[in-house]
């Protein structure tokens, strides 16, 4: 298992943003759906060790980021893209990229290639040296994966990725998670169902800091029927499995 | 997102990756290369010569302060600059580190490279520019002398603890109370001891009490970024 989490917290002084999460997952694309506000995001800053949990353990990669070395080791495995993704506006789409590589210890024996694959793998050979203040949103996402994934990760955190792509970049990118996630465990925070139902072998849903649903994307599609708002079956689904959770 | 290609049993996009890595290799400079070899982290050399949202205002800062007090000084004699550049410097400090400076500072919390680590690498590192424009001034001009110990190495002192506090206290605004606080304690403490309200900075038995905890803090921030427990 890469990830594994029992009873995990977060609270922010009287809310809690993640209530008690239990989780395990191995290799393959992980879809975390869920309304605004449900905790996703603030589960994958905890999976990522930017903040830590208030309560219950956490185990990335068979090791305990609460402790520096562990954490280190993770990190150097560790892809993530946040959902708001800061940059350095003067800094090429190549130097970014090189820039976390070096911050996440790739040998530097490796790190020109590490970094040529990474920019080729998101599509963005043509714009290597175009600074990033230049780019549209889309190709700044996509340079984001780019730093995500330069380092081979085992674990690839991904929040809302696909934002801001067109549907081809879209359908380039789902691509690209399950060539990942045959080697590494993906975990990918999206409103899009269509990515989960194209691109996931698992599915959690997330509903008030809590995760109300764990499965196959078709076991969700399949709470939905007969029943449940939407026009697609995993539509149907998670509304359906969303409305069971609140009654 | 590419294709895979072969043509006669030649893997194109193998071949193509070997040649982008060798065309879009980039020769780190002389600096930096030093840099490496001396901090045995090249991620850390990097951060500490490339990062543009926090070495370039640093370094503009640092000239701007040093130049503000050596003119106010020569002008009139009154040490005020000096006596509130540690603070303005320990504030700064603490607010580097921290998310509303660094535009990438969400990614720099998840990376190998520990954030506190390149922080102190940087923040040495204008410290030693300061003591070199201070050497540099003191040589030229006698009277610098007074003005680099009596001012450089108290900014030195009040940084390292306002790192230090938000180091262990994993907040930048803690890091400024301390700073600021750790100022003004030592302000009005000498003013008690010697009737002089700028005796922080015009005395030269705190010279050495001021490298002292420096040094300490500097210990500490190392100690508590190699072994500090939790998550963040």
């Amino acid at each position: 298992m890469n990830v594994e989490l029992t009873g995990l917290t977060r609270r922010f002084g009287r809310t809690s943003a993640v209530a008690g999460v239990d989780l395990r997952t191995g290799p393959g694309v992980f879809g975390l759906l869920g309304p605004n506000g449900a905790g996703k995001t603030t589960l994958l800053r905890m999976m990522a060790t930017v903040i830590a949990p208030s309560s219950g353990t956490m185990l990335l990669l068979d090791r305990d980021p609460g402790s520096y070395g562990p954490r280190r080791q993770i990190r150097r495995r560790l892809g993530y893209l946040p959902q708001a993704l800061g940059y350095y506006p003067g800094f090429t789409v190549l130097e970014f990229v090189e820039y976390f590589a070096l911050l996440k210890e790739v040998p530097s024996t490796e790190v020109s290639r590490a970094v040529a694959s990474a920019v080729e793998r998101v599509g963005l050979g043509a714009k290597a040296h175009a600074k990033l203040r230049t780019l549209s949103g889309g190709m700044l996402r996509r340079a984001g994966i780019a730093q995500a994934i330069v380092n081979e990760p085992r674990l690839l955190l991904l929040d809302e990725p696909t934002a801001g792509l067109d549907p081809e970049q879209r359908i380039q990118f789902r691509e690209l998670m399950r060539e990942l996630g045959q080697r590494a465990t993906v975990i990918v925070s999206t409103h899009l169902v269509e990515d989960v139902g194209a691109a996931c072998t698992e599915v959690a849903l997330m509903d008030a800091g809590k995760i109300v649903f764990h499965g196959t994307p078709t076991e969700l599609a399949d709470r939905g029927a007969g029943h449940g708002a939407g026009d697609a079956p995993l539509e149907r689904g998670y509304s359906a499995v969303l409305a069971e959770a609140r009654s | 997102m590419s294709d895979v290609n072969s043509v006669a049993g030649v893997d194109l996009d193998r071949t193509w990756l070997g040649v982008a890595a060798e065309v879009w290799r980039r020769r780190p400079g002389h600096i930096e290369r030093a840099a490496t070899r001396v901090l045995r982290s090249p991620g850390l050399a990097r951060a500490l010569l490339t990062t543009p949202s926090l070495v370039v205002p640093w370094l503009i800062a640092s000239v701007v302060v040093l130049g503000a007090g050596t003119a106010a000084t020569f002008g009139s004699g009154a040490p005020w600059v000096p006596l509130m550049a540690p603070a303005v410097a320990a504030a700064g400090i603490a607010y580097a580190y921290g998310p509303g400076i660094d535009p990438a500072y969400e990614l720099s919390r998840s990376m190998a490279v520990s954030d506190r680590m390149v922080l102190l690498v940087r923040a040495v590192a204008v410290f030693g520019i300061d003591a070199v424009i201070g050497v540099v001034a003191s040589a030229a001009s006698s009277s610098a002398v007074g003005l680099t110990f009596g001012w450089l190495i108290p900014m030195t002192a009040m940084s390292a603890l306002a790192l230090a506090a938000a180091t262990l206290a994993r907040s930048a605004n803690v890091g400024v109370a301390a700073g600021l606080a750790g100022w003004a304690i030592t302000v009005v403490s000498t003013r008690a001891a010697t009737g002089a309200f700028t005796a922080a900075v015009t005395s030269s038995l705190l010279t050495l009490p001021y490298a002292a905890v420096g040094v300490c803090c500097a210990v500490i921030v190392v100690t508590a970024t190699r072994v500090s427990r939790g998550s963040a």
